[in-house]
């Protein structure tokens, strides 16, 4: 039986790093001195500095092997050019990125990792976010000059679970190994035979399984690893790039939504430092399936006999929680969610503890799971903080719900999402729903909540709207809309002043932003939160240059 | 003072010449509102003209421009530069060879390679441009003509302008949708045989304006109403920024092609017509002769046309071939990113200009160095000659609009853009 969410007594793992030491050097970068904090990688040192120095096996988030020689620089004194993501800035350093002979030693490692490349780009996953595709119209850009046969490689190497190998696009630059080593901290893939020989692999059998494989597709410059799930499924440019936060558990990791024409086909991790700085896990990835599985996407009445519109519907459930509320007002029970926005949160408990003086709240949410020191959290809920600060204190647990509804005590229940509500049978048992005079539930999703509810309301899920969630460092990070809502779904907030509107409360919110601002004003954990700018999802064609 | 207006004397009227040679004395009328268009075989590409009449004459005239707008350059900014070329064919349709031209040299030179555009490329973009020049100008003095009952020299001149059209297929498959022109020089070479076949149709042409010219410029119906009619003085010129045949027409000898010569139009011998009185005829006279000049040119240009790539020589702009894009890996990249990226075009700005049909057709480009323009202006040469109809329609007779309106050439496509 599920206790619901448990606020952690300490912040988790993922505390800002320290500030970085304020010495600095000196360094002149195509003939302008810039001061340079001391130790920094020469490669960030010239690309901050406003130089254009392309590279395959640096990664900001990884150490730097330079492998791929297609950062090298000329540095004064030295007698070759030097590979800028693997030197460290040095006091009175003088550095020249574009000579001719830098753009010609450029091309010519273009070329060599050209030599063997297959001609995949028609069916490449990669085509229109590859690296070697844009580093070689930037800086080779001539045709080829040898037609010799290209080494034949393995083009459909199983990794594992999550992840399919083409060798023969594979440029070796090794990034994929070192996400696995430094990131999910498990040794799996590696490097055999030699020249343009060289595999990359795993150790016979052996899988590419640890649970954050699929960011090995993001840092991989060509198309060798693929995602299965992501596989064939949409070509990269068609896609728009939304700004958003992962719902799976309270780390709350910033992704980007990638979508087209209403449908999500991947989530990807957006940096943040602070939080999930480059990556994202395996399981996080997925939880954009569930945008579109099995939603709840018309008010349902059991009065009105199944799909109703939503103007039936909130009579029926402004009705239906009236009468209960006129007999006994302590009879109202209201369930809190921490799957929900800060937004949608505050909005139920103005209406709740402000206008109906309900004395009986609950909070739901997903059960605790697994975790690990990197990113993944117990608490698979992305807003248990939020729902905490906004009860302050009034919030029961499920298990107080079970008992009230066993003793009789309830004899109405509003739901704001049911995840955590009497899943499956063993719970329904627990919870004897059919004793409420009044359940009136607001659901993403239909489940044996909405169908045991007398009225049952759409909620727009974390994808389709605007507000923010509150993660486990008590950050308050904002999700945006990318898809439209699922059928007649309307956002929490917005669902539940239509109510309160019914139940004579005075709740007009018009956007989720006004609720924001209304919410700053009163709860502490939001002030100094700043609501930030809409965004226009970016077509990832032009996502470096503009939406 | 009575402030009560009788709703009939409403509209202000200003300024109404009386004509001199009428023997009636003028009767006393009402305005009465008249709509032309948009949907009026003379109201050519979609045009209203809303007419308060008093009798047969115009008191004031309201012309709404606009009915075809298509967004033109909002849509550019969402194509690559490749991509605007099809857009370009239909500003002034009846010469979208002139629009491509004028198109792609604004682009090369944004992007600094105008001086590397292969001379043959830069003389086929002279040829397929005056074939365009004649084709307009007989579009519209066959249609004018037509609209003042002469239907015959229509005919011929549409018989001519078949020939050039069907040329103009050989070379690039389509009539009037060319899209020829690319960034770097032009799609294909002409085809085998077309020195031979222009020049035939030169000789052929020659003829036909020589026998609608006996049929229109000694007519007297056809005199009568272009005669002194719709005047247009050098000021009006330079205050509406009227250039083109309309301009010349006022005896302004401006025209790109011989002010600030581009492509090759600096070696060949040509002239500039200009009228002096600047009405109608003038503007029917001017264009007459360019078509002319326009073939002086075209014969020069075949007899110095060199040989050699139609296309400049690099593949971060040229399409690679299909031979080449199949089968090996830096052509298919290349193929990939001009197709799906776009052409690069440094970030920067640039205003450049050509002569079109109607005159001076200028683009103002600018590139934030992306593949998309960021901003694509089109000063359509016509837009400022269709400004001066309400002062020049104004104290004409109703019938006066007709052929005014068709010898400014308004075209729709490149005014509403």
């Amino acid at each position: 039986m599920s206790t619901g969410p448990v606020l952690p007594t300490t912040a988790g793992s993922n505390a800002p790093p320290p500030p970085s030491t304020t010495e600095t050097v000196t360094v002149t970068i195509d003939g302008k001195v810039h001061q340079v904090a001391k130790g920094t990688n020469l490669l960030e040192a010239c690309n901050a500095a406003g130089a254009n120095v392309p590279f395959f096996c640096y990664h900001a988030g990884l150490s730097s092997p330079a492998v791929c020689r297609q950062c090298l620089v000329e540095v004064k004194g030295q007698p070759k050019p030097v590979p800028s993501c693997y030197t460290p800035v040095a006091d009175k350093m003088e550095v020249q990125t574009a000579t001719p002979k830098v753009l010609d030693v450029r091309r010519q490692m273009l070329e060599f990792t050209l030599v063997n490349h297959p001609i995949d780009c028609p069916i490449c996953d990669k085509a229109g976010e590859c690296m070697l595709q844009k580093h070689y119209f930037d800086w080779d850009g001539k045709l080829a000059r040898n037609d010799g046969i290209k080494v034949k490689k393995a083009k459909v190497v199983d990794l594992g679970p999550t992840i399919v190998l083409d060798q023969e696009r594979c440029i070796l630059c090794t990034r994929c190994i070192r996400v696995c080593d430094e990131v999910a901290g498990v040794h799996q893939l590696e490097m055999s035979k030699r020249g343009d020989h060289e595999l990359l692999g795993t150790a016979p059998g052996h899988k590419l399984d640890n649970p954050y494989s699929l960011n090995t597709v993001d840092v991989c410059p060509v198309g060798a690893l693929t995602s299965k799930d992501f596989r064939f499924a949409m070509r990269a440019w068609e896609l728009h790039s939304t700004p958003s936060v992962c719902t799976g558990c309270a780390t709350g990791c910033n992704t980007d939504v990638h979508h087209s024409r209403g449908r999500i086909y991947r989530l990807v991790p957006r940096v943040n430092e602070q939080v999930n700085k480059h990556w994202m896990c395996d399981e996080g990835r997925m939880t954009y399936k569930a945008v579109h599985a099995d939603r709840l996407v018309a008010p349902m009445s059991k009065s009105g006999g199944g799909a109703v519109e939503w103007d039936k519907a909130l009579d029926d459930a402004a009705r239906l929680l009236r009468t209960v509320l006129d007999g006994s007002p302590a009879r109202l029970g209201v369930v809190f969610n921490a799957q929900s926005t800060n937004e949608d949160l505050y909005a139920l408990s103005k209406l709740a503890f402000d206008h109906l003086g309900v004395t009986r709240a609950y909070l739901a949410g997903r059960d605790q799971g697994w975790s690990d020191k990197i990113l993944v959290s117990a608490d698979k809920n992305p807003n248990t903080a939020g729902a905490f600060a906004v009860g302050a204190g009034r919030l029961k647990t499920l298990l107080d719900l079970a008992n009230d509804l066993k003793s009789g005590a309830l004899g109405a229940l509003l739901v704001l999402g049911t995840d955590g509500v009497l899943v499956g049978d063993k719970a329904s048992a627990a919870m004897p729903l059919d004793r409420l005079e009044a359940l009136v539930v607001l659901s993403t999703h239909k489940n044996a909540v909405t169908s045991a509810a007398h009225v049952a309301l759409p909620l727009a899920g974390w994808a389709e709207i605007d507000g923010t969630f509150t993660n486990k460092l008590n950050m308050v990070q904002r999700v945006h809309p990318a898809v439209p809502a699922a059928g007649d779904a309307l956002p929490g907030w917005d669902a539940l002043s239509h109510l309160a509107r019914r139940l004579g409360a005075t709740m007009d919110f018009q956007t989720a932003k006004a609720v924001f601002t209304e919410a700053s004003s009163k709860l502490a954990f939001l002030k100094g939160a700043d609501w930030g700018r809409p965004v226009r999802s970016v077509q990832l064609r032009f996502a470096n240059s503009r939406g | 003072m009575d402030n009560t207006i009788a709703p009939s004397s409403r509209r202000v009227v200003i300024g109404i010449q009386e004509p001199n040679d009428l023997d009636a004395p003028e009767l006393p009328t009402d305005p009465l509102p008249l709509n032309m268009g948009p949907s009026h075989p003379a109201m050519h590409g979609t045009v209203r003209m809303v007419v308060d009449v008093e009798g047969e004459k115009i008191s004031s005239v309201d012309v709404q421009i606009g009915y075809l707008h298509r967004c033109f350059e909002k849509e550019s900014e969402f194509a690559t530069w490749t991509q605007v070329f099809p857009y370009t064919d239909r500003l002034n349709y009846i010469s979208p060879m002139l629009n491509n031209v004028g198109y792609a040299m604004a682009v090369e030179k944004l992007m600094g390679i105008t001086n590397q555009i292969p001379e043959r490329a830069q003389y086929i973009r002279v040829i397929v441009g005056e074939i365009s020049r004649i084709t307009d100008h007989m579009t519209c003095l066959g249609a004018s003509a037509m609209e003042l009952g002469a239907f015959t020299p229509f005919l011929y001149m549409l018989k001519a302008r078949e020939w050039l059209f069907e040329l103009l297929e050989e070379v690039c498959g389509a009539r009037l949708t060319v899209s020829y022109m690319r960034i770097g020089g032009c799609a294909y070479d002409l085809p085998s045989g077309f020195a031979e076949k222009l020049r035939d149709i030169i000789a052929r042409t020659r003829e036909v304006l020589v026998e609608v010219g006996k049929l229109l410029e000694r007519n007297r119906i056809f005199r009568d109403r272009l005669d002194g009619i719709g005047i247009i003085t050098q000021a009006d010129c330079l205050q509406f920024g009227i250039t083109g045949a309309v301009g010349r027409s006022t005896g302004l000898a401006y025209d790109v092609r011989k002010d600030a010569p581009y492509l090759v139009y600096d070696r060949f011998d040509f002239d500039v017509p200009v009228g002096s009185v600047g009405d109608n005829f003038d503007r029917y006279a001017v264009r007459v002769e360019e078509m002319r000049q326009s073939m002086r040119i075209l014969e020069q240009a075949l007899d110095q046309i060199p040989a050699g790539p139609h296309m400049i020589n690099d593949p971060r702009i040229v399409l690679p071939t299909k031979a080449e894009t199949y089968n090996s890996i830096e052509a298919m990249i290349a193929h990939f990113k001009i197709i799906m990226d776009g052409i690069h075009v440094p970030a920067g700005e640039c205003y450049s200009y050509t002569e079109a049909g109607n005159g001076e057709l200028g683009f103002y480009l600018v590139s934030d160095g992306t593949g998309r323009p960021w901003k694509c202006r089109v000063r359509p040469p016509c837009f400022a000659s269709t400004s001066i109809l309400p002062n020049l329609l104004k104290g004409l007779f109703l019938a006066d609009v007709v052929p005014t309106f068709g010898l400014i050439n308004m075209i729709g496509g490149e005014c509403d853009r």
